[in-house]
């Protein structure tokens, strides 16, 4: 499954829906709104090329490590702290091939796709400068 | 003159709009295009150009949802409706 939504997502459902005979290994990342001090969080996405971006980057992960699953859900709109941002299953037979697929796919969602966080504070906000300015 | 369609997002479409047509001469290129989208707000350029007046290598750009790169590409061509997305570096995940 491949999603960018406004609404919450379930991180148990997902890793129980992940779960098939054949894969031995699944290994998820939850990425959840830290509470630096910030009021809430607004995320914002060119959503089609956000989409097209994740189908690529799973596309690319099952070719280099050989995974035979990925879901990635990622929240777009404003949360809270505590509020999950993104959640990435990769399943696989065996676990390293699971634990490289993962890495893989949250770096380079951090990398290219197309999604901003602004933070507001009681001080006022700023755009979350990118891992790859 | 050829109007172009112009998205753009997070920290620029702060500045300039989320959806605007900008109109340029041609031939268009990259650059005349993000020339014009800068001219849109006092701060613009410095945003989107250095100080030798090329695009920022940090300012992503897509034509038609195609990400443009290599050093060539303030050169790249431009055509009547395309559609130009400007974004600021990602901050997801």
């Amino acid at each position: 499954m491949i999603r960018i939504t406004r609404e919450e997502f379930d991180p148990a459902g997902l890793l129980e829906e992940a779960r098939s005979a054949e894969l031995g290994a699944l290994v998820s990342f939850l990425g959840i709104v830290r509470d630096d001090g910030i009021e809430r969080m607004d995320l914002e996405a060119h959503e089609e090329v956000a989409e097209q971006d994740l189908f690529r980057i799973r596309k690319e992960a099952i070719a280099r490590f050989g995974v035979h699953r990925v879901d990635i859900v990622h929240r777009i709109g404003s949360l809270s702290v505590g509020d999950h941002i993104v959640m990435i299953i990769v399943g696989a037979p065996h676990r390293k091939a699971a634990f490289q697929g993962c890495e893989y796919v949250i770096d380079q969602i951090k990398e290219s796709v197309p999604i901003w966080k602004k933070e507001y504070t009681a001080r006022g906000s700023r755009w979350v400068p990118g891992e790859h300015e | 003159m050829i109007k172009v369609h112009i998205r753009s997002f997070a920290r620029f479409r702060e500045l300039f709009g989320d959806r605007f047509e900008v109109e340029v001469c041609q031939p268009a290129t990259i650059r005349s295009v993000v020339q014009a989208v800068g001219q849109r707000n006092r701060d613009g350029l410095q945003e989107l150009m250095d100080g030798e007046g090329k695009v920022k290598r940090s300012v992503i750009l897509l034509i038609n949802r195609e990400r443009i790169t290599g050093e060539g590409r303030e050169n790249h061509p431009v055509a009547e409706g395309d559609e130009v997305a400007i974004y600021p570096p990602v901050a997801g995940g």
